[in-house]
């Protein structure tokens, strides 16, 4: 049988077991989920609510956070590794200049280099969860607010007990989608650092990546994606968990 | 100030500067677009200086034209599209309405689909292309674009077509209408909205890919998201030129999104709601 040649079994499960680059890569994976969803999340119903509270200019900020989102994140990840944070030319290392920082290797640098695509990710991505935050904030009924208001609860009191709770579904749906996303995100860390410096940036899924096209071994690389799905699996049923919980 | 207008103002100051951020690196691309490459590598960077248009001169009409790239990304993402609608308002309309047997099935299995992380199944991907020779090719692309985009239109769709009242097609029914005749004539007019949020969606996500783009394609069919690679070396960055290549590979789906704002906005949020969605 042609099709079982080269069949080895569960080897390339058990070398991932004892591959150090397997679980670094794992452990880039899980930061970078987990800082950019929380960041998104965070910075998008701040600047939701406080959008909310603005008289006017809603519709400028609508138009606003759609760019970024269009956008693909292979012209994004090219766009700030070049403009944004190329040593000197680049906008955000002049400014760390000015601010008396002095010129950094942004993507040269292992912790830099992290930060930097973490920034990234949430650059482009906070204006979605800004958007569909904003969005339910809308639908959220006046009256209960009303009501909180004669009962002379504060800002604070009001957010807590009432925004919070209502806009949990929402906010739920966000964090599912975008852990997901994060989990499989590839272009704009394959554009700006390629994995590096050294594997600083590499998560699991370019690691996948670099294994079967780079270094051309599609079986280990095909473990290795599959170790991403279980991994995806795992988490997308922990949060389906949660959203049902109540 | 009394403390609730100061309260106000900054949170207005807050909000502005995130705006700003946003809109910053998308504006300076554009900017750099217009500079000479001295002008690029000033320090301190330039504000002011003698716009030209010799970047795009070069990018588009230049030994390395860009063009076929935007064309491919083009014929890549229209086509995708188009065979994604039309298999996927019959078939969304079929799981909204009929009995189809393993319907259920059938709904898990989409939302399932959008989960796979892309990188897994690339691999299989690629090898059956070569093996059949659809590597470089449209079609191959193509092919491979509706494995994400159709389950996710699919999905998108049922949502529009499970809102339209029933009776409608029951009095469609009545008149001698047959299936595909009360679709097209009864229910298209009704879920208009939904298809626009779609065709929006499959398009964005088509222009937008990435990972199998960089893959699959190569001399002959290679989407600008990849050819921009051309402009970055580990010799050297040439920096107005990819100013260029990156504004024009933005210029498509900002010029999209902002046509097309409302229908973003309410198919964000109808993911929001139901849940999934690609990116």
């Amino acid at each position: 049988m042609p099709y079982l040649d080269g069949y080895v079994g569960v080897a390339n499960y058990l070398e991932l077991l004892g591959d150090g680059r397997f679980w670094s890569s794992l452990a880039v994976s899980l930061i970078y989920t987990a800082t950019t969803v929380v960041l998104q999340v965070v910075i998008g119903l701040a600047l939701a609510l406080l959008v909310m509270e603005m008289k006017r200019g809603e519709a400028l900020f609508r138009f606003v956070a759609i760019l970024p989102v269009v956008l693909s994140p292979a012209v994004v990840g090219m766009v700030w590794r070049t403009f944004m944070l190329a040593p000197e030319f680049g906008v955000v290392d002049y400014l760390a200049i000015s601010a008396g920082l002095g010129s950094r290797n942004w993507l040269g640098d292992p912790t830099l280099a992290l930060v930097s695509v973490i920034v990234i990710h949430t650059w482009q991505w906070t204006p979605f969860a800004f958007m569909v935050l904003l969005a339910s904030l809308t639908a959220l009924p006046e009256d209960i607010y009303e009501a909180a208001r004669l009962d002379r609860a504060n800002a604070w009191a009001r957010f807590r007990r009432i925004t919070l709770p209502l806009l949990r579904p929402a906010i739920v749906m966000v964090v599912i989608m975008r852990t997901m996303v994060a989990l499989t995100a590839f272009a704009a860390i394959f554009t700006v650092t390629g994995g590096g410096p050294g594997t600083a940036t590499e998560i699991l899924n370019l690691y996948a990546y670099r294994k079967s096209f780079t270094e051309l071994s599609m079986g280990y690389g095909s473990a290795l994606a599959v170790a991403l799905l279980a991994l995806t699996v795992a988490i997308s049923l922990v949060l389906f968990l949660v959203r049902r919980a109540r | 100030m009394s403390a609730r207008a100061l309260r106000r103002s900054l949170g207005a100051a807050v909000s502005l500067a995130f705006m700003a951020a946003w809109a910053f690196p998308i504006l300076w691309s554009v900017l750099n677009s217009f500079k000479t490459e001295q002008d690029i590598l000033a320090f301190p960077p330039k504000l002011l200086f003698a716009p030209t248009l010799a970047a795009y001169r070069d990018v588009l009409f230049g030994s390395a034209s860009i063009l076929p790239n935007l064309w491919s990304s083009f014929v890549i993402s229209a086509g995708t599209t188009i065979v994604t609608m039309a298999v996927a308002i019959p078939a969304a309309y079929a799981l909204a309405r009929l009995r189809v047997p393993g319907k259920r099935f059938a709904g898990f299995y989409i939302l399932a689909s959008q989960m796979l992380p892309p990188v897994g199944i690339i691999i299989p991907y690629f090898l059956i292309l070569r093996n059949i020779g659809w590597l470089d090719t449209y079609q191959g692309i193509i092919l491979i674009y509706l494995s994400f985009s159709l389950p996710f239109a699919i999905w998108l769709l049922v949502s529009y077509f499970e809102d339209v009242p029933l009776e409608m097609e029951e009095a469609a029914a009545l008149d001698g209408a047959s299936p595909l005749k009360t679709l097209w004539r009864v229910i298209m007019p009704q879920v208009q909205g939904g298809i626009a949020v779609t065709v929006v969606f499959v398009f964005l996500n088509a222009w937008n890919e990435f990972l199998f783009a960089v893959v699959l394609s190569g001399n002959t069919v290679r989407p600008v998201t990849v050819a921009m690679f051309n402009f970055v070396s580990v010799e050297q960055t040439l920096w107005a030129k990819l100013a260029a290549v990156s504004v024009l590979a933005m210029l498509p789906v900002i010029a999209l999104g902002v046509a097309a704002q409302k229908h973003i906005v309410k198919g964000l949020t109808i993911g929001a709601v139901k849940g999934g969605g690609r990116r």
